[in-house]
């Protein structure tokens, strides 16, 4: 999952705790083997070497691409889960170097949910094209993990999937879950927000560790996959509360995506969020 | 280059938010739709449940008539957050039957005195004498409160009551239990101290004293039955247990505890007798009621036991998870200064199946030694001991229990389930404990015995 995951759980008896954590890591690990592009024997896998061929996909898969391409649409474009061949040319390991016009250019015809053929349960992609499930399978995963835990006990029960997180419920006697929100500077405590939680989850979308330096200053990882390019005046971190951690981490990515207009995309959103900035929004 | 890519996404967003489409209805139900839940946690489901509470009804039944048991019982848990918990536990028994009261069969009819000492009952020939005038309502109140004391460590303290018309129970207890190795480890002390008082219809018999003619209601109003002493006496409990449960890889757990516990006072059962017999035909000494009065046929001696009792014991468990069944096996041995010793050897197996049910074979084997004092009967000619019981329960026993329960969760986190369960106890006289011709010929109070119980488990 791309970082530390975590469950907390108040249960007194061990059996049911056992019960609940491995549900839990059963469930991680599942999604982490199907989904991750990291593997080589998965269904992402056979798609990106499918080099134009239809691939007939599983429902579960199905699921997550037709939702894929709802947020599509209903981002008109922005989130796409075909944009992953521009980090062939981005690489956001907090280097300088910049690509060329022409090497983002090169790439964008690979790029364009709008360029694949589906039709449940038939994928055909363009010789080239890759999908990559990053956007939405940590906070999926946090979201199928907390049903599972749901089923094995009663109790309240948080899992925190490198910050992403859901819980069954409010803790015993009602009290909020309190999560802290790492500030954007990780060396400073302080700088930490403490969010309290009593139903649904939080996803949090950032750029901590993921960033290219220009001498425009660190341009984000956040691609606009219509061009090719950084999105301008993206917030440092952005996390949103919602019912659940799919739903969360999809505002977070939009609110990414529009960049200096974070804030006013989830303020009309009328959601619970919190945004991290460090230097005054820069307008083109 | 950059200059121009910031230009055109910050146009697409301006156009995007211009457009002011809230897409957060739209995206909550694909995000539903994808993963098969409801649309959000609704206010009703999120209401705070105050109690937890398991209920049951009990039918304990032995066979041929002994001892029947119905019991209604309930325990209640409120959870005050933060780990601090509250228990409630509340029954009430009513027993009724007929209990063994020690003496032998003979090839006579056999009389005896009821435990008031007015009254007399009569047992046919060959059959082992029961008093059944044993009748009793029980009813007990007990509470516990438990709460973290610091962060690794949690504290319970409880106090319970329980009455019944002869016998009163006050009992106090508090424990203290402390996580380790990451919560992998938890040791446990803890201590119980109890105060009975018994106080049996008659008053207390004295020990190994005969039993007298029954005292005629009519014209003996005041007068109190023969060979009794006080009206009540108090026996004291104190217990100890230490406990140690360790976390033995993904699936295991195992539990060791060590108990410790000394009882001192009247420990003596006050409606226990033994049959007094020859020595060479191991047969019951006849006797005859005083002329005009009614009592017993027989020599029958009230039972005598040490005033103190200290009994050790271990009991290990071990429970593991075979991909969602759950075995569960514990071993206990126990000891004691009453030379007492036995182990126990008892298996459950959670079965679930169907989602939402689960099916539980349970199965049990008890054995023990017989008391030092135990006795089948006493010789007349012999010397009395200074201890002695014909109790069945204290002799070299044995008893074997197979069950099976069924448990349905409901659609609203609630259970009820049903238990039906076999009992079969077993006792023996070994030769050393006879008299006379009496090896090859005695006759022990075994019996079957049949559980049966509902149980329902809500939350309030």
């Amino acid at each position: 999952m791309g970082g530390p995951c975590e469950v907390l759980a108040e249960i007194a008896d061990e059996v049911t705790a056992r019960k609940v954590v491995e549900a839990v890591a059963a469930c991680a690990w599942r999604i982490e083997l199907k989904f991750s592009r990291y593997r080589p024997d998965n269904i992402v896998a056979r798609i990106n070497a499918s080099a134009g061929a239809p691939v007939e996909v599983d429902e579960e898969t199905a699921n997550l691409l037709d939702f894929a391409a709802l947020i599509h649409r209903l981002s008109d474009g922005m989130f796409d889960i075909t944009s992953g061949v521009l980090r062939r040319a981005w690489t956001f390991d907090g280097n300088d170097r910049i690509p060329t016009s022409a090497e983002i250019d090169a790439l964008l015809p690979l790029v364009g949910w709008s360029k694949v053929q589906w039709a449940s349960p038939v994928l055909t992609l363009r010789p080239g094209m890759q999908i990559d499930f990053g956007g939405i399978g940590k906070e999926y995963a946090v979201d199928q993990s907390i049903k599972l835990a749901a089923l094995a006990s009663d109790a309240a029960v948080l899992v925190n999937f490198g910050g992403d997180l859901a819980i069954t419920r409010a803790r015993d006697g009602n009290r909020p879950w309190r999560v802290g929100i790492e500030g954007i500077d990780a060396s400073d405590p302080r700088a930490s927000t403490l969010v309290d939680l009593a139903a649904g989850a939080l996803a949090t979308s950032g750029d901590t560790y993921r960033y290219v330096e220009s001498e425009r200053g660190r341009l984000s990882h956040i691609l606009d996959p219509r061009n090719g390019r950084p999105v301008s005046g993206a917030p440092r971190s952005v996390t949103v509360a919602a019912p659940t951690c799919t739903n969360a981490g999809m505002l977070t990515t939009l609110a990414m995506l529009r960049g200096s207009e974070a804030e006013t995309f989830l303020e009309s959103e009328g959601v619970r969020h919190w945004v991290q900035r460090i230097l005054p929004v820069a307008r083109a | 280059m950059a200059a121009a890519a910031s230009a055109a996404a910050a146009a697409g967003a301006i156009d995007m938010a211009d457009k002011d489409v809230k897409i957060g209805a739209a995206l909550a139900a694909a995000t539903c739709s994808l993963l098969g839940v409801a649309p959000s946690v609704s206010a009703a489901a999120e209401a705070e449940s105050k109690w937890d509470i398991d209920s049951a009804f009990l039918y304990y039944g032995e066979s041929d008539g002994r001892v029947k048991d119905f019991s209604v019982s309930s325990h209640a848990t409120r959870d005050f957050g933060d780990q601090r918990k509250l228990g409630l536990d509340l029954s009430v028994d009513s027993l009724t039957g007929a209990s063994p009261n020690g003496a032998i069969a003979s090839d006579g009819a056999q009389t005896f005195t009821s435990p008031s000492g007015r009254e007399t009952y009569t047992t046919p020939a060959g059959e082992i004498p029961l008093d059944d005038t044993f009748l009793d309502t029980r009813f007990a109140l007990a509470g516990n409160w438990s709460q973290p004391l610091a962060r690794l460590y949690t504290v319970n303290a409880g106090l319970g009551f329980s009455s019944e018309y002869d016998y009163q129970h006050i009992g106090t207890n508090f424990g203290l239990t402390r996580d380790f190795n990451q919560r992998n480890t938890t040791l446990s002390a803890a201590l119980a101290y109890a105060q009975d008082t018994i106080k049996p219809v008659g008053g207390l018999p004295l020990p190994l004293a005969q039993m007298p003619d029954a005292v005629d209601d009519d014209d003996d109003d005041d007068m109190s039955p023969a060979n009794r002493g006080d009206a009540s006496d108090t026996k004291n409990v104190l217990d100890v247990l230490l406990g140690f449960t360790q976390v033995l890889g993904r699936h295991t757990i195992l539990r060791v505890n060590f108990s410790y516990s000394d009882a001192s006072g009247y420990l003596t059962d006050p409606y226990k007798i033994l049959s007094v017999v020859d020595p060479v035909t191991g047969e019951l000494i006849g006797r005859t009621p005083a002329p005009g009065e009614s009592g017993p046929t027989g020599v029958y001696r009230f039972e005598s036991r040490p005033d103190s009792r200290r009994k050790e014991g271990v009991y290990a468990e071990m429970r593991h998870d075979f991909s969602g069944k759950v075995l569960q096996v514990g071993y206990r041995y126990s000891t004691d200064d009453w030379e007492v010793d036995s182990h126990t050897l008892e298996s459950r197996l959670r079965l679930p199946f169907g989602g939402s049910n689960y099916l539980e074979p349970h199965v049990r084997y008890y054995q023990q030694t017989a008391a030092s004092f135990y006795r089948y009967s006493l010789a007349n000619t012999a010397p009395l001991p200074e201890f002695a019981s014909a109790d069945a329960r204290l002799a070299d026993m044995s008893a074997a229990t197979v069950g099976l329960k069924f448990g349905h969760v409901t659609a609203g986190g609630n259970e009820w389930n049903a238990r039906l369960e076999f009992y079969r106890q077993m006792a023996e006289a070994p030769n050393e404990f006879l008299i006379g011709s009496q090896p090859g010929n005695t006759q022990m109070p075994d019996f079957d015995a049949v559980i049966l119980q509902f149980g329902y488990r809500f939350k309030l």
